[in-house]
This record gives C-alpha cells, structure tokens and sequence, in this order.
C-alpha cells in the first residue's frame, strides 16, 4: 500500500474551515458553535469600527452633526441591532458554554441553548424598539 | 524459525485469519488476500455467538465437542472480546421438557458444563424471561465481538511478518498442468492488476469457495445456506437465550452492547453475493423470540440482514440445516488431483482457531515442514494493533 | 410502493492509481427497505466492482460502514434510503486521510487514542458486557475542532481515555490523565456537540469529555 497519506474530505468547499458553516449535516450544537465564533470576530471587528467611528469626534465640534448623521442613518440603526444580537448571543451562549464545559448541565446543552433564547429574544426586542423609537 | 515457503490465503474471515495466525507463527511466509474489509463475507455478519457447543450436544456431537474445547481456548487468548455471562437453554412449553434429559446427558457426554436451573432460579439470573418457562439448563455460552474477534489474529499474524491485503481481489488463479502456483490480483486502492506467487493457495472464502475452486478446475462441495438475524435495540437479556428443543428458526437471542440479536431461519441460494431479507423470516424472529422473551415483540428493529453460512454437503439438501457443521479440509491433489491448492471450509465461528490449526497441519504436511502449532497458548494482540506498523 | 423505484447515488471515488477525486452517479432500484450499504453494495455487484467500501456487521455493532450520506454522519448498514432524497451524495468520512473510495485510513483514527490497548470488555455492572463505543469514527467525522485541527485527538479517544479512568483494566491513571491533560486532547474540545449528535451507539461523546475534565481539574 502507498505509504502517502490520502487526500482528506471536510464538509465544507474551500479551506476546511468552511465546513463550519456547511449547509447540511450540522445540528443545533454546531451551528452555535459557529455562530459563537463568527460573533466573536465580529465584536472584535465592531471594536475598531466603534472607535473608528469615534474618532471622528476627535476633529472638533464640527463633527458632531456629521458624527450624528451617521450613526442615527436606518442602516447604522439596523447595524446596531445586528450589533446588540451578537452581544446577546455570544453573552448568552458564552454562559451556557462555561456552564456546560464545566461539566455543568451537560445533559441539558441543548435546553440551556433555548433557554439562552428565552432570554435574549425579549432583550433584543426591547433594545431593537428603543434603537429605532428613539431615533 | 524461518521457512522459505510462502502461502497464499483467499479470503479475510475468520477462518483465513486464524490460518494466517497459525502460519506464521510456524515461521512460514503468509500473503492473505480479500477483496473488501476484513470480515465483510460472512464472519462478520455472524451472530456473535461463543459456543458452548450445546445446540449440539443431542444431534451433533462431533461438533459439539469441538465448540466446547475452542470456546475455553479462545477465553484464554483473546480476553477482552467477549461478554461472558454464560447462556441458558429454557424450556417454554410442555413440550420442550421431553427434551431436557438427552439435553443434559449430551451436554455430559460431551464435556459442556450444564447446570439444571429451576424456573425461579432462571427468572432471577434473566427477569426478561418468559414468565411461563419451565425451566432452564445453564451452559458457558458467551457473546464474540464478530468483526474484533477475528481482527486481533489478523494483528498477530501481521505483527509476525503475514502480508495481510484487503481491497484486493483474486481475479484469477495461476494453473498449469495441474499445479496451481498463484494468483492474479486486482488491488482495488489503486485499480491495478498484480500477480502473487506461492507454494500452496488456501481457498479460505466460506460459501464463496466454490466459485475460487472453479479457478483451479475444481469443485467443492459447498451450499451457501444464509439464515436471517434480527438486532433489536436494547439490552434484553445478559445472558445467551435458547430455546430448549430441536434446533428451530428465532431459538435464541445474543445480547451484543446495547442491542439483542434474535436468530435465526435457513434457506439455500446458489449466489452467496445476492443475498435477500425475507420479510416473513423476519416476523418468524419476532414471534419465535417473543417466546423466550415477550418484549421483543415491541422492541424496534434496529437492522436485519442475513449472512450465509458455508455448509457442506452434497447438492440435494434444501433447507440446509440437516447438512453437518463441521469443517473440512480438502487437499486438492487428493480430491482431484491439482497440486498446490487447499480447500478450508465449513465450521463455525467459534472454531476458528481449531479449523486453521487442521488446515496448517495439512498445509505444513504438504510442504514437508515439521513446526507444531502453537496457537492453542499465544494471546493475541489487541484488535487495534492490527492498524499500528506491522513487523520490519 | 412500487419496487421499480430508483434513486440515483453520487458517489465519492479516489484511486491512486490516478489520484483525481471525482463522483461516479449511479441509478439504483430501491426496495421499502433498502439501506445505503445495500444500495452501495448492489452498485459493486451489478455496475461497478471496483467500487471500495467498508462493511462487517450488518447491524451497527462493528462501526465499519461509516460515511457521509449528504453530508452527515451515518452508519450505511442503518441507514434507509427511503429517508432521504431523490439524489444521494455519499462520501468517505471526514477529517481522516482517504485510502480509496470510501474507505478512510483506520489507523489514523486508532493513532489519537492514548497508549494503552484498546479493550472493550467492561465489567463496571456486575456482569461482562462490551463498552458502547464501536470505534466507528462518525463522532471525528462531524467534530468541527477536527476539522480544522489534524492534532486535535478527537471525542473517541477522549472517550477512551475517560473509560480507563472509570475501569482502569491496567492502565495506568497518571499517564492517562497527563494524555488528557494537552490543549490537543481534553481542552481541545470546543463543545460543538456535534459528536453526541453522531454517535449511533447512543454514547454521549460529549458528556464523557466533560467528565474527562472535571477529572483532570481536580
């Protein structure tokens, strides 16, 4: 037999990352371990963004009514609630993710993901209505 | 020691691993052959049952005889891959007590420990039973891992220098004036043709033996009998449960892991590849079943296949189960006068070891070398170190 | 139902004969009971004898006939084609090197398992009974840390390391736990769960790793 090893398959197209976010064959515990991820990233991404956007204060006075066009515009609002559904997630599911790599409740993980729901989803409602309401 | 004879075994089931155990440790070159998985013919399908041989103790004793001497000698060199909580025989109905007193002498007779149980003894030991059995005898029956089993001969035959190749085919074999001297291979990895060299071929292919004797010009006389299996899931019973009479369809039930394996029917085919799952054998094991143990009646179906026994006989029988079970050895050159080429068939998986130790014999025979089997002593390696680097 | 029915199978092939992974399609009769192994199996009978695959038991008990049938992790021998679509995609299992076709290099698996010999006879009840885990490497197959890590020991070695400190058989608890103790065994784990989702002996991958670690975090 050949002494080489053979080519590996992985779910997804492209590098084998990819097969975390697959299309099929993935269930709830590895969908959220995506999404915990891609979160992840994205909150580190939103940090540079924030301050980016900050610093357009640093001009002077003047740029508070350009500061304020921005970031009152319907998409940065929508941004915002993307933004506050991350926060949630990975908050949430960051607990639940402690909890059970603890050995805590490890029966329950997929519970403790709708329980994390529970809680988020009003939370997001609320914030998504004071985001635009307010605006 | 080392001899410079090389043998060429067909086939990766038991009987073929077992052989090529046995080979090698006779210091004999050994290139094993099968053209799927290791054990993907009939072994691996089998019931997993370790025979105490008492099924045979009434109607079959040479065979009986032989499944209680391997049964203890495959306890010592391969622990680790059985359940061994010894079986029951229970009768059911009234009839089935006729049975008991031939049962016990035959079991006696043949050296099988068996111990006469009341029905309450049983139904303590097996709480699943049938409340309205009779009574029970108690024999060492025990549950073999059927794939693993076979896997750890193949670990210590490779481990001793045997060249083992799956996914490798025999698509033809090398004869000339009577004297086979190899085979010609399809390796299915790479889809390249080869051709193989050795002293003696060992056709070891169970109930494809004879299509890989026709390769030689000769015949063997072997039925392809298969019988459904039934795995239900969850764990009916710890111990082995057969029916006490005559043997019959669904007699007994094999706990394997999580599952209980209910077995099981006969029937005989000409093509043991084409292999079909009556649906009506498969409600006779439900039913058959349900009488040592009611819930298997509801219990789900977790598969059900069938797997061929290789049965030999002459070509009238046809359900299969009057023909003798046990194994055989055909020297070719005496049975038909081609040199070089062995027929090792028949048995049951529990006698693996002792139908390659008859074979060897003859094969060392043939090739004038005088090496004793040593198989009887040597545990084996564990089943995965099969899959480590084998020897230099 | 008719028994003329037929589903076509797009089926993962590598030779290395001439190295190039491609799919072959073929069109299948299918029975009310058909599995994918059958299927599989009448393909190398009657269209394609060169077709590798992997399969013993019959009835999930040897973990040999593991593949990805559209994607997810199966036993073939257990699983219907009637439960899935009009063109089935089947692959070799993921995240282990491919010998051929749909046969995956077994011995990568066994070589993330800790040292000490695998055995599976487990007296823990009162009676001998063989351990769950039928090595069958679905649970590495749909690990998404394995995907992306070829170091990452994977949920059946740990699970294999969990058992022998449960029921020791020989092997030695300081060395198993040390084993353990590596960011490419016990904290490798990234709870995706998708191990305990896989696994058709009904074993929880995951809660046994987890009970791996609050081992070693005493």
């Amino acid at each position: 037999m050949s002494a080489a090893p053979g080519p590996v398959r992985h779910k997804g197209r492209g590098p084998a990352v990819s097969g975390w976010v697959a299309p099929r064959g993935r269930a709830l515990g590895g969908r959220s371990f995506a999404l915990h991820r891609i979160t992840g990233i994205a909150l580190v991404i939103y940090l540079y963004v924030h301050l980016g956007v900050l610093s357009m204060l640093l001009i002077g006075e003047s740029a508070w009514g350009d500061f304020l066009s921005v970031v009152t515009a319907k998409g940065f609002l929508a941004f915002d609630v993307v933004l506050i559904f991350g926060l949630l997630f990975h908050a949430l599911n960051g607990i639940r993710v402690a909890l059970v790599g603890s050995g805590y409740l490890v029966r329950h993980q997929r519970a403790l993901f709708w329980v994390a729901t529970a809680i988020g989803t009003p939370l997001l409602v609320y914030a998504a209505i004071h985001v635009f309401g307010g605006a | 020691m080392r001899h410079d004879a090389h043998v060429l075994i067909v086939g990766g089931g038991g009987t073929g691993a077992a052989l090529a155990h046995d080979l090698s440790l006779r210091g004999l070159g050994v290139t094993l052959v099968e053209r799927g998985e290791l054990t993907s013919g009939t072994t691996g399908r089998h019931h997993g049952l370790l025979h105490s041989g008492g099924r045979y103790a009434v109607n079959d004793r040479e065979s009986a005889v032989e499944c209680i001497e391997e049964n203890r000698i495959l306890r010592r060199i391969c622990p680790g891959t059985f359940e061994l909580n010894d079986g029951l025989f229970v009768a059911v109905e009234e009839e089935d007590l006729e049975y008991v007193d031939a049962f016990v002498d035959g079991c006696e007779a043949c050296g099988i420990p068996a111990q006469r149980l009341t029905r309450d003894e049983a139904l303590r030991l097996e709480p699943n039973l049938n409340p309205a059995i009779k009574l029970a005898v108690r024999v060492p029956d025990g549950t073999i891992d059927a794939m693993r089993l076979p896997l750890r001969f193949f670990a210590t035959a490779r481990r001793n220098g045997a060249v083992i190749r799956p996914y490798t085919e025999v698509r033809d074999l090398l004869v000339h004036d009577g004297l086979v001297s190899g085979a010609v291979l399809l390796d299915h990895v790479t889809g390249k043709e080869g051709e193989v060299r050795a002293d003696i071929v060992v056709n070891a292919t169970g109930p494809w033996s004879e299509r890989v004797a026709a390769m030689a010009g000769v015949d063997v006389p072997i039925r392809p009998s298969p019988g459904v299996l039934l795995a239900l899931r969850g764990r009916m019973c710890n111990m082995v449960l057969n029916r006490l009479h005559k043997s019959g369809d669904g007699d007994i039930i094999v706990p394997q892991r999580g599952l209980s394996v209910v077995g099981t029917s006969s029937w005989v085919v000409e093509d043991p590849d084409d292999l079909t799952v009556p649906e009506d054998h498969v409600e006779r094991m439900y039913a058959e079943g349900s009488k040592l143990v009611p819930a298997v009646r509801s219990a789900e179906r977790r598969a059900a296949w069938s797997a061929a026994r290789p049965l030999i006989g002459s070509k009238g029988a046809d359900t299969g189960r009057e023909l003798s079970r046990t194994f055989k050895t055909f020297d070719h050159k005496e049975t038909d006068g081609v040199e070089g080429f062995v027929t090792i068939t028949g048995g049951k998986a529990t006698t693996l070891r002792g139908m390659a130790e008859l074979c060897a014999d003859v094969i060392c025979r043939k090739l004038d070398i005088d090496e004793p089997c040593r198989t009887r002593e040597t545990v084996l390696l564990p089943h995965s170190a099969y899959y480590a680097a084998a020897a230099a | 139902m008719s028994t003329t029915d037929t589903r076509t199978l797009r089926v993962y092939r590598f030779k290395r004969g001439d190295g190039a992974e491609h799919f072959d399609e073929f069109e299948v009769p299918v029975g009310p009971r058909m599995s994918i192994l059958d299927a599989l199996r009448w393909i190398q009978l009657h269209r394609d004898p060169s077709l590798a695959l992997r399969h013993s038991c019959l009835h999930a008990s040897c973990g040999t006939c593991g593949v990805q049938v559209d994607g997810r992790e199966e036993l073939a021998c257990v699983s219907a084609v009637r439960d899935h679509g009009e063109t089935i995609t089947v692959e070799p299992l993921a995240n282990l090197p491919i010998l051929t076709d749909l046969v995956v290099d077994v011995g990568e698996f066994f070589a993330r398992f800790p040292e000490h010999p695998i055995i599976r006879a487990s007296e823990a009840d009162g009676y001998v009974r063989l351990e769950d885990c039928i090595e069958c490497g679905l649970c590495l197959s749909a690990c998404p840390v394995a995907a992306t890590s070829r170091h990452y020991v994977g949920p059946a070695a740990l699970v294999a390391a969990q058992r022998l400190l449960e029921e020791p058989r020989g092997a030695d608890r300081e060395d198993v736990l040390a084993w353990a103790d590596r960011p490419e065994a016990a904290w490798g784990c990234h709870l995706g769960f998708e191990c305990a989702r896989a696994c058709p002996a009904e074993a929880i991958p995951a809660e046994r790793i987890m009970a791996l670690r609050r081992e070693l975090a005493r």
